[in-house]
């Protein structure tokens, strides 16, 4: 479904990602596992269309055998890519439903949520629909930010550390979130540090150091390696 | 002491539509518009020659200046600006300034730094009884619709879909690119719009202010003030700081005249002072 | 007369001579340079543009026309050359023009220079450097005062004629307790002074004075509190200028102040505010100026002039520049040299009969020209028969009452 081929990207003349190449298929929950500054915000930032302003960028990224290096970020949403900002992206100056009504829903994607089952799965989000954005607590921004790219029928969600910071109640509920999703066949790229979280919800993990791939991993991998890894990442 | 008050109402209705135009380009391209006050005063020469070449009313030359103008900002900002944002913003802040010189000096070539004649309407020629006092009626006038001006926009910011994009650009352009929206779309008619509202603005002042070249260059001086003090970006900073700096310099006025030049940059000082990001900074804004 | 120093050589010797000193140029060259250089030095851009600005430029080619068609070849130079350059009112560059018309361009004289504090640069200049320097623009009473030297003459106006044409007569006239609003710069500080003094000399009373800020396009403060002074002010002193002054005019017509008993008087009022209001706007207000277009025949024929030149009428400050050009070239023209000090002593204590300057004298002690001034009227558009033609001469005010009546004793040549 997704195909990276020797992506590359600088910050000026700084080289962040070198030569990435990956693939993600349809239906899978991958993760992108690496330390701090490894590279895993900037190659989504570069997935999603959105590294121009920073610097250059070479290699190809294709969606569904259909090259789209070259589309602004707003036509990569509109083949499907769902994104989820690491800081998830909630605005201030937005009520919770104007957050959720923002993005339009793409043509052709996978069924999108209606608005009702937003808050169906999401109670808080009801209950708090005509606050600002950035009234709610950081577990319910970061469900907005999910149903919010939900809602709009995204067939490939990039998710960048929707974990970090939260407590371990709430990390157990995106983790549910996120099979269910899956289970409704929705594609996941998943950039996490909590391996252990990483296993239970992925089907297969890449290992990012200094901007390039150095491992790819399956679960039984990770869960015998979780120390070495865990180690290597500096938790 | 309650006319003064509402003397400075009328003076702050100049500063809010200028600083509501001025904060929304700001807002969605990143620009300071420093041409924002050469607009200004091309709306009130655009009253001037309506009338005095086409024998247009001033009813007429409300309706149809600002879109007008509003069109010229549009394709400046497809000719130009467009093509400056990307680069420094020094760029962007260099070419609004040299803009401002140039749309000054060619009216001035034109026609000259004294005032121009512009008649008053003949229907608000008189005076309103407002209970406590009585009032000239143009000024009531620029008073209501410079706020229903102002309301409006407000309800299409908080109510519409567009509005909603627009205060997201706002926020977070790069984020709400990321989300499908086409931002790129929205900026031009943004712009022409806060350009509009800047020659409505130069409308309204013709009958009641000094039509020169250089009406709009002293003006936007406290307007710049105005923003910053509202909070640079936030709309609704912007309208409020408006109506207050009006009403501050018209009771500093009354009361120490001798402070009368700077009172304005002195509340500047203070607010930056008490609240860095201005009264409606960022998080405060669109409540 | 006194009979110093060059004066004193030249009385001597009925001639300008090497062994006197001479400057550059030598003795035996009676025109320096070959020609006699005039430089209008005033603001070509700003808010003065429309009252001298480049128009005064062609008052003063008009001067050498006339000076070369009454003498032929009599005339002292057979050259005579105009120049000009823009001080956009800032004293620095007056200051740095100055020297490059005086020193670069050749320049004998300098005329016009308004803005008072650019006029203090120049004549600083012109003291050290020895060259004539004939303000016309500034109102400034420093300039025959504190700032006066050998070679500055100040020529048409200043603000004890604006103050005591329109304060006096105006107090005199009944309307005793003013309200004086002026610009907080140091035009509008001067003039709140010499009003001030003006008033209080007639027998009237400022109940009140307020400094705006500058510029300003919101005097409706200012305006709201008038009628509410204790005692009610019978006339509001305004001392605005330019846009300024536009704004006032249209705030205090909308708050029907003229309704309320509360009169206008304007400190300095040029013939193109008065087309900028419409003369309805303004019907009525009294106001001091130095000349009128169309105040007699005299004026008027060189107005009609000027027209067919520039297809304009001449405001009071062209026409004062078009006399201090003419005035200067007649002082050449009796000395038979351009050499400075020559210049000054034929200009000092000489009597001029002429369009603009009416029983007219330089005073030999401070270098003001003395001169008739008018307290006009504007008439409403029902009076106002050509374009332009919005005054009314109401009274002239005689040389000898419209000017200081004795040299400022800090003037010291
Ligand atoms: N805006 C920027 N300007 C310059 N360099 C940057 C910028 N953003 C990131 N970098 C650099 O690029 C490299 C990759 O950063 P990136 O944010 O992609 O890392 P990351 O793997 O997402 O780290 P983290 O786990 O902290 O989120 C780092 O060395 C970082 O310093
Ligand atoms: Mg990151």
């Amino acid at each position: 479904m997704l195909r990276v081929d020797r992506l590359s990207a600088w910050y000026g003349e700084a080289q962040a990602l070198r030569e990435v190449s990956m693939r993600v298929d349809e239906g899978e929950i991958v993760t992108l596992v690496g330390r701090n500054g490894a590279g895993k915000t900037t190659l989504l930032r570069c997935l999603m269309g959105l590294h121009g302003t920073y610097g250059r960028t070479t290699g190809t990224v294709s969606l569904f055998d259909e090259d789209i290096s070259g589309l602004a970020p707003h036509r990569r949403a509109r083949h499907g890519l769902g994104f989820v900002p690491d800081d998830r992206g909630v605005y201030a100056t937005l009520s919770v439903e104007e957050n959720l009504l923002l993005p339009p829903v793409t043509k052709g994607g996978q069924e999108p949520w209606p608005l009702k089952r937003v808050y169906e799965t999401f109670p808080p989000l009801r209950e708090r629909r005509r606050f600002p954005g950035t009234k709610l607590s950081g577990g319910e921004q970061q469900m907005l930010a999910l149903a919010r790219v939900l809602r709009t029928g995204a067939r490939l969600l990039l998710c960048d550390e929707p974990t970090e910071g939260l407590s371990p109640l709430i990390v157990q509920q995106i983790g549910e979130i996120l099979r269910e999703v899956k289970a409704a066949g929705v594609t996941v790229l998943l950039v996490e540090q909590n391996v252990h979280f990483a296993a239970t919800v992925a089907d297969r993990h890449y290992l990012l150091a200094e901007g390039r791939i150095v491992e790819s991993l399956d679960n039984d991998q990770v869960r015998e390696r979780e120390h070495e890894l865990l180690e290597y990442l500096g938790i | 002491m309650l006319q003064q008050a509402f003397n400075g109402l009328v003076g702050g209705a100049f500063y809010a539509l200028l600083a509501l135009g001025l904060s929304v380009i700001f807002g969605m391209l990143g620009v300071v518009n420093l041409a924002h006050g050469a607009f200004y005063m091309l709306g009130a020469f655009g009253a001037f020659i309506a009338l005095d070449a086409f024998g247009l009313n001033f009813w007429i030359a409300l309706l149809l200046v600002p879109p007008l103008l509003g069109v010229a900002g549009i394709v400046l900002e497809r000719l130009f600006i467009r093509r400056l944002t990307p680069l420094d913003p020094l760029y962007n802040f260099l070419f609004t300034f040299g803009l401002a010189l140039i749309l000054q000096d060619l009216v001035k070539r034109e026609y000259g730094v004294s005032s121009q004649p512009y008649p008053r309407p003949q229907e608000l020629d008189g005076t309103v009884d407002l209970g406590l006092f009585t009032y000239p009626a143009y000024q009531v006038f620029v008073l209501a619709v410079s706020v229903l001006m102002c309301v409006a926009v407000w309800l299409v910011l908080t109510r519409t879909r567009v509005g909603m994009i627009v205060r997201a650009a706002t926020e977070r352009p790069e984020l709400t690119r990321g989300l499908g929206i086409d931002v790129g779309r929205w900026v031009t008619p943004v712009f022409g719009f806060g350009i509009a509202l800047a020659a409505f603005a130069g409308v309204l002042a013709a009958p009641m202010r000094a039509v020169n070249p250089l009406m709009g260059a002293d003006l936007i001086i406290t307007v710049f003030a105005v923003v910053v003090i509202g909070g640079l970006g936030s709309v609704f900073g912007s309208v409020a700081a408006g109506f207050a700096v009006g009403l501050v310099s018209a009771l500093g006025n009354l009361y120490v005249p001798a402070l009368s030049q700077i009172l304005v940059f002195i509340l500047m000082a203070v607010v930056l002072l008490w609240r860095p990001a201005g009264l409606f900074g960022r998080e405060e804004a669109f409540r | 007369m006194r009979v110093t120093g060059w004066g004193g050589c030249l009385a001597a010797t009925g001639l300008l001579l090497a062994g006197c000193g001479g400057g550059p140029g030598g003795g035996d060259e009676k025109i320096s340079d070959g020609k006699v250089v005039l430089a209008v030095l005033n603001d070509q851009s700003g808010i003065y543009a429309d009252t001298s600005g480049r128009q005064t430029i062609e008052a003063v080619k008009m001067a050498v026309t006339d000076f070369q068609a009454k003498y032929g070849d009599k005339a002292a130079s057979k050259t005579i050359e105009v120049k000009d350059a823009d001080h956009q009112n800032k004293p620095e560059i007056a200051n740095s023009k100055a020297q490059e018309l005086y020193d670069r361009q050749q320049a004998d004289v300098i005329l016009d220079v308004p803005t008072s504090s650019a006029a203090f640069a120049v004549a600083t200049i012109a003291k050290n450097k020895k060259k004539v320097f004939i303000d016309v623009g500034a109102a400034s009473t420093e300039l025959e005062g504190k700032q006066c030297n050998k070679y500055t003459f100040h020529y048409g106006y200043n603000s004890y004629m604006l103050a005591h044409g329109t304060g006096a007569e105006v107090t005199k006239d009944g309307s005793k307790n003013w309200y004086i609003v002026y610009p907080d710069y140091a035009f509008g500080q001067d003039m709140q002074k010499t009003f001030s003094a003006a008033i209080k000399e007639a027998g009237g009373t400022v109940v009140a004075s307020d400094p705006t800020p500058f510029p300003n396009d919101n005097f409706s403060t200012f305006l709201l509190k008038a009628p509410n002074l204790d005692p009610k002010p019978q006339v509001i002193g305004t001392m605005q200028a330019g846009g300024d002054l536009v704004n006032l005019v249209k705030q205090y017509n909308e708050y029907k102040l003229r309704d309320k008993g509360v009169g206008l008087a304007v400190g300095l009022l040029a013939l193109s505010d008065i087309h900028s209001l419409g003369s309805d706007a303004l019907a009525g207000t009294r106001y001091t100026d130095m000349w009128y277009w169309n105040a007699d025949e005299k004026s008027r024929a060189w107005a009609d002039k000027f027209h067919a030149k520039t297809g304009k009428r001449p405001t009071a400050n062209m026409a004062a520049n078009y006399s201090a050009a003419l005035q200067y070239l007649e002082a050449v023209q009796r000395g038979g040299t351009d050499n400075s000090d020559e210049v000054v002593k034929q200009l000092e204590g000489h009597k001029i009969e002429d369009m603009f300057a009416r029983n007219a004298t330089i005073r030999a002690q401070d270098h003001l020209l003395l001169h008739d001034a008018y307290l006009s009227e504007v008439k409403p558009s029902s009076e106002v028969k050509e374009p332009y033609d919005y005054v009314k001469v109401l009274k002239t005010i005689p040389a000898s009452e419209a000017f200081q009546p004795r040299p400022d004793p800090a003037c010291r040549l």
